[in-house]
């Protein structure tokens, strides 16, 4: 069947609910309403959590204050005692103001208590720049949140992939962040009924290639898609690589494409992955490079407002079909 | 009454005597970190986790949490190894003294961020309420920590979600070295926690029998669903914010009445039997844990690979 991606991610939330009484969700506005009487509100700021509450109860679908520090906290301890929180961070900025809980205390249980327990939690935020939210509410975090040991970092593309990885990140033992893109979330896309697990540190190639390597995530797999289409009318030939987890990253396919290649690309929204990848193919595959990588990533710059300079801030097509241009030749 | 205060009695001087000779080992240089030592709270620590139930409740603590883990029922010999460093630990001496976890006698975690523990309670209590064992989320917290956000938002979150959570402030006037006076505006601290609609007990530290009574009745009400509990109790520090500290302002310090005196003093006879049997057990606890094996590098490497580490 055809859905969206909060469509995926509704019909998901659904089912592990239903087959686990362990799950649990939470967070600001995502029921909506709450105190107010009148029934189910918003159902997230994205429409992903709603019904929920209907169907399972405000004991497991349950709107917090305003207060991350504290409800993400409750998560993590919810999740070192039976249960299974799914916690919804409405905008990745806002882990600014939890970075204590996520950082120091989520990433650190495994270790700290020897690997006999960890932090079995999800939490689902958004990333994405490009529809003038500004500033603190359109940051793509997953390069930073990436290089913390003991998270687990993926960045869904569509709709199949936003649901299997939320399936996925789950039934892991560790604490996994979902990044979703604001701009993606009517994004339609094939579904198939139960919505399978995608498994993580497994990308996906998207188009095959021989001319050239780009690795993108999220919303940027559909701008050098786009690329790709206007560089194929003159006989180039680009493979792009959708890695769908950050951390596990997929160096395998990654490495496997560049080998055929010769030639990387990286375009991405953060700050942090583009360089990874780029470093970890230097010293892993080296001997595959045939001319030196490239990143199209942001300027280095926190997110303008006005439309024209953050359109300037985002990787482009035409930086994208430069870089290519570049490394390829005319 | 008689047998809890005795129970009080007996844990409070494992506690005492356990960090004593941790001391002592910090002294001849054997401990990789900077202890915090509890003394003058082991009464307090003792009462309150008498009230709970192991299994069914979850406690995280400071950075000070030594007693804690004890009075919870951890195994000397695994905190006193996990202190050292060592692969008998609780965690295979990859936590060390500020990040003690006993899950599975109830005591979740302490924590090396101040404050940061709390929240972490807040989800115990939920897991109570939500797989309605029964059990309650219990944080320990010092003065130093209630002006920290994550302290004040999960005091508000406990009201406004109705979750069976007790707070113990242990109010030692101090925070590392700045006085409470000085650090916390308003008028008190239990005051505050008023404002946030917690039901609000002061505690004397140093009264065992009150605070054994007290907690009972507090521990009761949050199982019966009557909501979050917010407990101030007085304590004092007897010793500096780590064990070796020789600042100026410890002179503040001394002269404070030792609770653990007062309620050896009101033991009686039987007291003398339960230092000399603790001592003699801890003196074999610190020699076997100091002559434990330490952690073995292929352990880090596990934990490497499974965080996603490169091959």
């Amino acid at each position: 069947m055809m859905l969206s991606i909060s469509e995926a991610l509704n019909k998901a939330h659904h089912q592990l609910m239903e087959a686990d009484e362990r799950v649990i969700v939470m967070g600001e506005d995502i029921v909506g309403g709450a105190g107010l009487g009148k029934g189910e509100g918003l159902g997230g700021v994205f429409g992903v959590t709603s019904g929920l509450v209907d169907k399972f109860g405000a004991n497991r679908v349950i709107d917090t204050p305003i207060s991350e520090t504290a409800f993400v906290g409750m998560g993590i301890g919810s999740a070192m005692t039976g249960l299974k929180p799914i916690v919804e961070v409405m905008f990745c900025d806002f882990m600014g103001v939890c970075f204590d809980q996520i950082f120091n205390q989520a990433a650190k249980v495994r270790l700290l208590s020897g690997g006999r327990i960890s932090v079995p939690m999800v939490i689902r935020t958004t990333l994405g720049a490009g529809d003038s939210s500004g500033a603190m509410h359109s940051q793509a975090l997953h390069g930073l949140l990436a290089t913390a040991p003991g998270l687990k970092v993926a960045c869904p593309s569509n709709p199949a992939d936003a649901a299997g990885l939320l399936k996925t990140a789950l039934e892991d033992d560790d604490p996994v962040i979902l990044m979703e893109h604001k701009g993606l979330y009517s994004l339609e896309g094939e579904v198939a009924d139960d919505l399978p697990p995608v498994p993580f540190g497994e990308g996906q190639v998207i188009r095959e290639g021989c001319d050239i390597t780009i690795v993108a995530v999220s919303r940027m797999v559909h701008v050098a898609n786009q690329v790709a289409d206007v560089l194929a009318q003159g006989g180039g030939e680009v493979e792009i690589i959708d890695p769908r987890t950050i951390m596990p990253l997929d160096m395998n396919l990654i490495l496997k494409s560049v080998q055929k290649t010769g030639k990387l690309v990286v375009v991405d929204e953060s700050f942090g992955f583009a360089e990874m990848v780029i470093s970890r193919v230097s010293e892993e595959g080296f001997g595959y490079l045939k001319a030196a990588p490239k990143k199209v990533i942001p300027l280095h710059t926190p997110i303008p407002y006005a439309p024209g300079l953050e359109q300037e801030w985002l990787p482009s097509e035409a930086q994208i079909v430069t870089a290519v241009k570049e490394l390829v030749g005319e | 009454m008689q047998n809890k205060l005795a129970q009080v009695f007996k844990k409070s001087v494992e506690i005492r005597v356990f960090e004593t000779m941790i001391a002592s080992l910090a002294d001849e240089g054997k401990v990789p970190g900077l202890v915090h030592l509890c003394n003058g709270a082991e009464t307090l620590q003792s009462a309150v986790c008498l009230a709970l139930n192991s299994t069914t409740d979850s406690v995280t603590g400071s950075h000070r949490s030594h007693g804690l883990a004890l009075a919870m029922g951890a195994d000397p010999y695994k905190v006193a190894s996990e202190i050292l460093g060592k692969a008998d630990g609780l965690s295979a001496g990859m936590g060390g003294t500020q990040h003690l976890l006993a899950p599975e006698v109830g005591f979740l975690s302490s924590n090396g961020i101040v404050g940061g523990q709390v929240p972490m309670a807040s989800g115990a209590a939920l897991s109570a309420k939500v797989l309605k064992t029964g059990g309650i989320g219990v944080t320990f917290f010092g003065d130093g920590a209630a002006n920290q956000g994550a302290v004040l938002e999960t005091m508000n979150l406990a009201v406004a979600l109705q979750l069976p959570m007790l707070f113990v402030l242990e109010n030692n006037g101090f925070g590392q070295s700045t006085s409470a006076e000085f650090a916390s505006g308003g008028v008190s601290l239990l005051k505050r926690a008023e404002g946030f609609g917690l039901q609000t007990y002061a505690l004397d530290g140093a009264d065992a029998k009150d605070c054994i009574e007290k907690v009972e009745t507090v521990v009761t009400s949050i199982k019966a669903g009557e909501g979050p509990v917010f407990i101030e109790a007085s304590v004092p520090r007897l010793a500096g914010h780590y064990h070796g500290e020789t600042a100026a302002y410890l002179s503040d310090c001394g002269g404070q009445t030792d609770p653990l005196k007062i309620l050896n003093d009101h033991i009686g006879d039987i007291s003398e039997g339960i230092w000399r049997e603790t001592e003699a057990l801890m003196v074999d606890v610190m020699k076997r844990a100091s002559a434990a094996p330490v952690p073995s590098q292929d352990l880090l490497r596990k934990f490497h690979t499974e965080m996603g580490g490169q091959a």
